[in-house]
């Protein structure tokens, strides 16, 4: 099973040191994505989504601070082998990330046209700027922004925080990686543009075998998108299973507890919420998984 | 509600240059708030939602038309007094938050600018802001960048209620929380209201949220105000084609809402 898994997390560890000590938060994770499988990671707010993915992508163990303990293997190489070097060529190529605040991660001081050049020639060293910016065109009209050239020519302060967020979604697809960690892609878009980046990540998974770690809180979004699901909870893994069982048949207290927190277009008003309970610290529950 | 709107937003139109090109963000759009409601805005991602947040906040002004607030036109230069009044959670809050000042600092800036509760409160007025939002108060000792997206958010959330503002405008507040998370979050803004009569205007992607929290819907696309009416006519009877397909991409979690989602975005169709 393992041979053809793109991602493949082994007890992984990460803690931070402070003034008073070392703080603990990701207490062993298991995870693995097969070739072509989009695996959702959803959970509490703070569990621990955003530091796994950036501890994959290996920007986690330059911050200051962080201990990261266990195994990451991306097909089938562990990552920890890898020198600095290599690591960062398959940042941007191989493997892509979207991050969950793309104001944030834009170079402010640069032209959208320029970032995206800048990520063409990751793969493509010798790539010119007039091609660049005619593949960027491309990708970005693929994400339904209508004036690309606009786009192109500004900074991510003149755009919104949706159009942000598509430049992001474009410049991590269009290397076509093979394992693409998508943190929050959709939170500032709506639901007609968001069916369609969806539709653009579906297809390449499709197309190229990509794999996707896909983190969300729009549970909506995850049922239409994700094959199998893991929900964290305090850096610990509650609940993993295909995404039916999940919906269908909850069996860890928190991942009930969220589901039934989920605003219903039904409506009835928000949920009213039990308090937290030492039952969502209950151990694991693993669904069988349907092979094929 | 009182007939007396807190806001009047006056045909304005905001534009921007950018290089040789003039974007037009938000196009002659007029509406009225009502004091104490919650009025939700949703639309196309780049139809000048937050640019009218902005506007409200005196960030930057329109270029044509105005906006009054309780009867009086909204000066460019705000007072004390009115940045008070008017607060804004920002769609990206680590772009809000000064990235060299811990949790605490932030939150104690804002409550010293305006003067709010005695001073030897302060601290305990923070660590119950923060406990409000489910915070652990060891997290206020951090800056911005040692927390998570949806800590970040709770953190804007709860400086803008620090204030107890009449008018907040939410630019997609709870987009980063999970959703327990979040309906804690949205029953703490209820409660709010109620209770001190407070008015929102919530700009937001979520459907489902908007049904369960909104009196009133906005609906904008490329610049301009398209739909505006009560929640249930919006989702029951839109007035729009843009508004019905919006309704039709909703994502859901149960066949039950799908069946609900299918049947409102065929209504009316002719
Ligand atoms: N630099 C840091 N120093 C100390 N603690 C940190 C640091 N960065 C993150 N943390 C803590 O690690 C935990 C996990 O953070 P992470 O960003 O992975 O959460 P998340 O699951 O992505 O949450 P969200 O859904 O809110 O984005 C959080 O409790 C956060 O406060
Ligand atoms: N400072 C600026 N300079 C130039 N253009 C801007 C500026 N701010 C906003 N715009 C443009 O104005 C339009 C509206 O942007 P705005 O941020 O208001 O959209 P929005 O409705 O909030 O979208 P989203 O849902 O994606 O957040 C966009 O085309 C954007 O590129
Ligand atoms: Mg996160
Ligand atoms: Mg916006």
């Amino acid at each position: 099973m393992t041979a053809q898994d793109t991602l493949d997390i082994q007890n992984l560890r990460l803690s931070f040191r402070n003034w008073s000590g070392s703080v603990e938060v990701l207490h062993g994770i298991d995870l693995r994505i097969a070739r072509g499988e989009r695996v959702a990671l959803v959970g509490e707010s703070g569990s621990g989504k955003s530091v796994t993915a950036r501890i994959v992508l290996g920007t986690m163990q330059e911050t200051p601070g962080a201990r990261v303990s266990g195994r990451i293997l991306f097909g089938g190489r562990d990552l920890d082998a890898m020198s600095r070097t290599e690591r960062r060529a398959v940042r941007g190529t191989a493997m892509s990330m979207i991050f969950q605040d793309p104001t944030t991660a834009l170079n402010p001081v640069y032209r959208i046209g320029t970032l995206v050049h800048e990520v063409l020639k990751r793969r493509e060293p010798a790539i010119t700027a007039e091609e660049a910016r005619r593949r960027g065109g491309d990708i970005l009209r693929e994400v339904s922004i209508d004036d690309p050239e606009r786009v192109l020519d500004s900074f991510a302060f003149q755009l919104s925080g949706g159009m942000n967020q598509r430049v992001m979604i474009a410049m991590s697809l269009i290397n076509e990686p093979q394992l693409l960690l998508a943190d929050e892609p959709g939170t500032a878009l709506d639901v007609t543009v968001q069916a369609q980046t969806l539709k653009l990540m579906r297809d390449l998974v499709e197309s190229h075998g990509t794999s996707v770690l896909f983190i969300s809180h729009n549970l909506g979004v995850v049922r239409e998108f994700a094959d199998r699901i893991y929900v964290i909870y305090r850096g610990r893994i509650v609940e993993r299973g295909p995404t039916a069982a999940i919906f269908e048949d909850p069996r860890h207290p928190y991942t009930r507890a969220l589901l039934a927190a989920i605003p219903r277009l039904t409506g009835g008003g928000i949920p009213e919420i039990a308090e937290r309970s030492d039952s969502f610290l209950a151990p694991m529950v693993a669904h069988e998984e349907v092979m094929g | 509600m009182t007939s007396e709107p807190i806001l009047s937003v006056i045909d304005v139109t905001k534009r921007f240059t950018v290089g040789q090109r003039v974007v037009t963000a938000v196009d002659g759009v007029s509406f009225d708030v009502a004091e104490g409601e919650c009025l939700a805005v949703v639309g196309e991602s780049g139809s000048g939602k937050s640019t009218i947040a902005n506007m409200i906040l005196g960030l930057y002004p329109p270029s044509e038309g105005s906006l009054i607030f309780r009867g009086r036109d909204l000066p460019e230069r705000r007072t004390l007094e009115l940045r008070r009044q008017i607060q804004l959670v920002q769609q990206n809050p680590l772009s809000s938050l000064n990235p060299r000042r811990s949790i605490a600092a932030s939150l104690r800036l804002a409550l010293d600018v305006h003067g709010y509760g005695a001073p030897a409160e302060r601290p305990g007025i923070i660590e119950d802001l923060l406990a409000e939002v489910g915070l652990d108060p060891h997290l206020a000792r951090r800056s911005p960048a040692g927390l998570s997206g949806g800590q970040r958010q709770r953190v804007a959330i709860a400086r803008a209620l620090a204030c107890r503002s009449d008018l907040i405008v939410l630019d997609e507040p709870t987009s980063a929380l999970d959703v327990i998370v979040q309906a804690r979050v949205l029953r703490l803004l209820e409660e709010l209201r109620r209770a001190h009569g407070l008015t929102y205007i919530f700009i937001t992607h979520d459907l489902s949220v908007v049904r369960n929290v909104a009196d009133r819907v906005a609906v904008f696309q490329r610049g301009k105000l398209i739909e505006f009416a009560a929640t249930a006519r919006i989702f029951e009877d839109p007035g729009t084609e843009y508004t019905r397909s919006l309704i039709s991409a909703i994502p859901v979690v149960s066949e039950e809402e799908a069946a609900l989602r299918d049947s409102l975005a065929r209504a009316g169709v002719p």
